[in-house]
């Protein structure tokens, strides 16, 4: 055993994990530890960059070059317009088939996985995801969960039910909600379940795709849009980090042609930006609005033309540090997103499409500090008008800044880091 | 001669714009001085150059001159400093400029005729085609059989920033293996200090705008250093669409730094004459400049590889 622990990262496959998980191993490194990532196929490279070692689950045949450009083209065909459904309506056309291809997953990497544990020999993992898997409660180490989705993760009577982007008052919604999203998804978790019995692990509850980790479980979720508990979650195993904000550098704004007004900032993830109609009809409304806009449009860059003169498109953007510059941020409730517009005391337009972020769409309104739209029904003059009342919104912003204040005391990656550490110590 | 001379012009105002980011980057307050010594090492150039440079701010009360004293800096907030880079964008080959900008963004069309742009811009015909000429001077744009012009690519997007690695893989070490390359040390020495000092800022303080002149700057240093013209001609033109026109913001800190230090390595192995060596680090270094995150992902489905999407 050296001084310095191992600490193994294993985000899932999407950005928000894996930057979020960024952000707690570099306070690790800071503070003398050996962060280093477990990578899906795909997100080699991404790691190294920001100086930590990577080690490659293996490629699979889906994910060859050809069928990864098929699968995509599908999957965005199959699925755009399921993202103007409900989220009642998503448990059949968009959630199941989720959780079937996360099961897939893990059935997939678990023979990998084990394999890179054995040869890391880590002294915590940190798991960021939404399903366990055997290889990691089997690795004979300690593990941390990250509960980096919104708060509804983790169930309690008085919590809505996660996905459903519903308030806790409204009993009866929840609870058909529940009754028809366990319906759904009972054969993709029933195939989950023989997976974990076949790997040594005890079957988990309905609806359970992760079971707490004994020894510590990191929730994001902020003070200011915290649900009340009827079960308080243990201090001792739970620890709130009130956002997880990682260091990404200086973002230095462009000059707009236009260069006037505040800097609004919109971005729905790599999956949202492949609704490029979307954009470009919100692109469009931009034009006409005193204030200068940023736009993530991932890889669909070359899908736009004739860009207003108070528009910039950009395929990333250095998302903490943006912003943290901005007088409104845009985007797609996806909890990392949400943090940060909280962490900067930036208010948020949430137009949600999928999984969590119904739930944190819901809660903005709720607690307010955004406001949400519906991305099938908003209008040139709906949506013109929330940018205005958010941006005017002086005891909304007051709000936030107290907030803001409060989450960067609170220093979430430190916190984290801080949490894993002492569990890496006991262990040595 | 004229063309030289508007080329110098537009490389001193380049080197004021320059300067500025550098007061900017470095928080220095209204009032503060200007080392001649300090901007032409931080800049990579002779003092005369420099001089220039700030002769420029100065015309354009950006800095003031006191007798015996040198420049000192009449702005400070990141405000006043947008201000001044705009008003020195405003200067001469601004609608060269615009043209280009309004492309790289999105706003104008792959191919335009002169009329067009004529309206667009509110200018007259011959300032047009003059803004043309030296886009094509550049290589930017190409004329059309008939009154069209046809933008070339240009570093835009994700796919046409891995075209261009993959361009770059193909030249820059062939540029350091032509028999006769021939390194400019004073020049690398300059080079080295300016690298240094952008190293010296703090974490998460390095601009890609700070960070991009200084890289493709060594680039543009190591194509002159080669003995084969067609090489050279091909790297310093590409060298200049990229200025002009690639922006990657997503690069980490981390990554910044370490490419940096990648380009001392090569110069120390150039300076000592490994040219082998040079060229396998200059591989290298390409090699892990490509960004290699994917273009889309999602939960429990393969992220989608970045590349040309169907």
């Amino acid at each position: 055993m050296t001084d310095s622990p191992t600490i193994a990262f294993f985000p899932e496959a999407s950005f928000g994990a894996a930057l979020n998980c960024v952000g707690i191993a570099q306070q690790l490194r800071l503070l003398g530890a050996n962060p280093v990532f477990i990578c899906h196929p795909g997100f080699t490279g991404l790691f190294t960059e920001y100086g930590f070692r990577e080690f490659h689950l293996p490629d699979t045949e889906r994910n060859s070059a050809e069928m990864n450009a098929d699968y995509w083209q599908n999957f965005i065909t199959t699925h755009l317009p399921h993202f103007n459904l409900t989220p009642f309506e998503q448990l059949d056309t968009y959630v199941t088939p989720a959780w079937d291809a996360i099961v897939d997953t893990v059935e997939t990497v678990e023979d990998g996985l084990k394999d890179l544990l054995a040869q890391i020999k880590p002294d915590v993992i940190v798991l960021d995801n939404v399903i366990m898997f055997p290889a990691i409660a089997n690795a004979g180490c300690p593990w941390v969960r990250v509960v980096s989705c919104a708060e509804t993760e983790i169930p309690d009577p008085k919590v809505p039910p996660y996905l459903s982007g519903l308030s806790a008052r409204d009993t009866e919604a929840c609870h058909r909600f529940q009754k028809s999203y366990l319906s759904n998804i009972r054969p993709q978790h029933q195939r989950y379940n023989d997976f974990r019995k076949a790997k040594g692990l005890h079957v988990l509850p309905a609806g359970t795709f992760l079971e707490t980790s004994p020894w510590l479980n990191l929730l994001l979720s902020p003070e200011a849009v915290r649900y009340e508990r009827a079960d308080a979650l243990s201090e001792k195993q739970f620890v709130f980090l009130d956002g997880c904000v990682r260091d990404q550098g200086h973002f230095k704004p462009p000059q707009f042609a236009i260069d006037v007004g505040p800097l609004i900032y919109m971005s729905f993830g790599s999956l949202g930006a492949s609704d490029t109609d979307l954009i470009g009809r919100m692109i469009h409304v931009f034009a006409d609005l005193p204030a200068r806009f940023l736009v993530n449009v991932g890889g669909f860059l070359e899908s736009y033309d004739a860009v207003p003169d108070n528009v910039i498109l950009g395929s990333w953007f250095p998302q903490p540090s943006v912003v943290e510059q901005c007088a409104l941020f845009i985007h797609h409730g996806g909890n990392n997103s949400f943090c940060e517009a909280l962490y900067y005391g930036v208010p948020s337009l949430v137009m949600p499409y999928c999984w969590d972020g119904h739930d944190n769409a819901q809660r903005c309104n709720e607690t307010g500090v955004g406001l949400s739209v519906d991305r099938a029904t908003w209008t040139e003059a709906s949506l013109k008008s929330t940018i205005i009342e958010l941006l005017k919104n002086d005891a909304m912003n007051a709000h936030l800044a107290e907030t803001s204040a409060r989450m960067k005391k609170h220093r979430g990656t430190l916190h984290a880091a801080e949490a894993v550490l002492k569990i890496a110590n006991a262990k040595i | 001669m004229t063309e030289t001379r508007r080329k110098t012009k537009q490389n001193h105002l380049l080197l004021a714009q320059k300067v500025l980011h550098i007061t900017l980057e470095r928080g220095m307050r209204a009032g503060e001085h200007l080392p001649e010594q300090a901007f032409s090492r931080a800049c990579g150039v002779s003092r005369t150059p420099i001089r220039s440079a700030f002769k420029i701010l100065e015309n354009n009360s950006i800095l003031s001159w006191r007798e015996e004293a040198g420049y000192f800096l009449e702005i400070e907030t990141r405000e006043e400093h947008a201000e001044a880079l705009r008003k020195l964008e405003g200067l001469e080959d601004s609608l060269a400029q615009r043209i280009l900008s309004d492309r790289a963004e999105r706003r104008i069309g792959e191919v335009q005729s002169a009329s067009a742009l004529v309206r667009r811009y509110n200018v007259s015909r011959s300032a047009v085609l003059n803004a043309l000429k030296i886009l094509s001077y550049e290589g930017i744009v190409s004329q059309l059989p008939g009154r069209s012009w046809a933008f070339q690519p240009i570093l835009d997007s994700p796919t046409s920033v891995d075209e261009s690695l993959a361009f770059r893989l193909t030249l820059e070490p062939q540029a350091i293996l032509t028999p006769s390359f021939s390194m400019d040390f004073k020049r690398a020495g300059l080079l080295r200090n300016q690298m240094d000092d952008i190293l010296k800022q703090p974490d998460g303080r390095i601009t890609f705008s700070a960070f991009q002149s200084t890289d493709t700057e060594f680039h543009s240093f190591i194509a002159e250093c080669s003995g084969n013209r067609f090489i050279r001609g091909a790297l310093l033109a590409h060298h200049r669409l990229r200025r002009t026109t690639q922006k990657d913001d997503s690069i980490p800190d981390f990554r910044l730094r370490q490419s940096l230090a990648e380009h001392l390595e090569i110069l120390d192995s150039l300076e000592s004459k490994q040219f082998d060596l040079a060229a396998d680090q200059m591989v290298l270094h390409l090699r892990k400049s490509k960004v290699r995150r994917p273009e889309a992902a999602n939960r429990g489905i393969p992220p989608m590889k970045r590349g040309k999407q169907t």
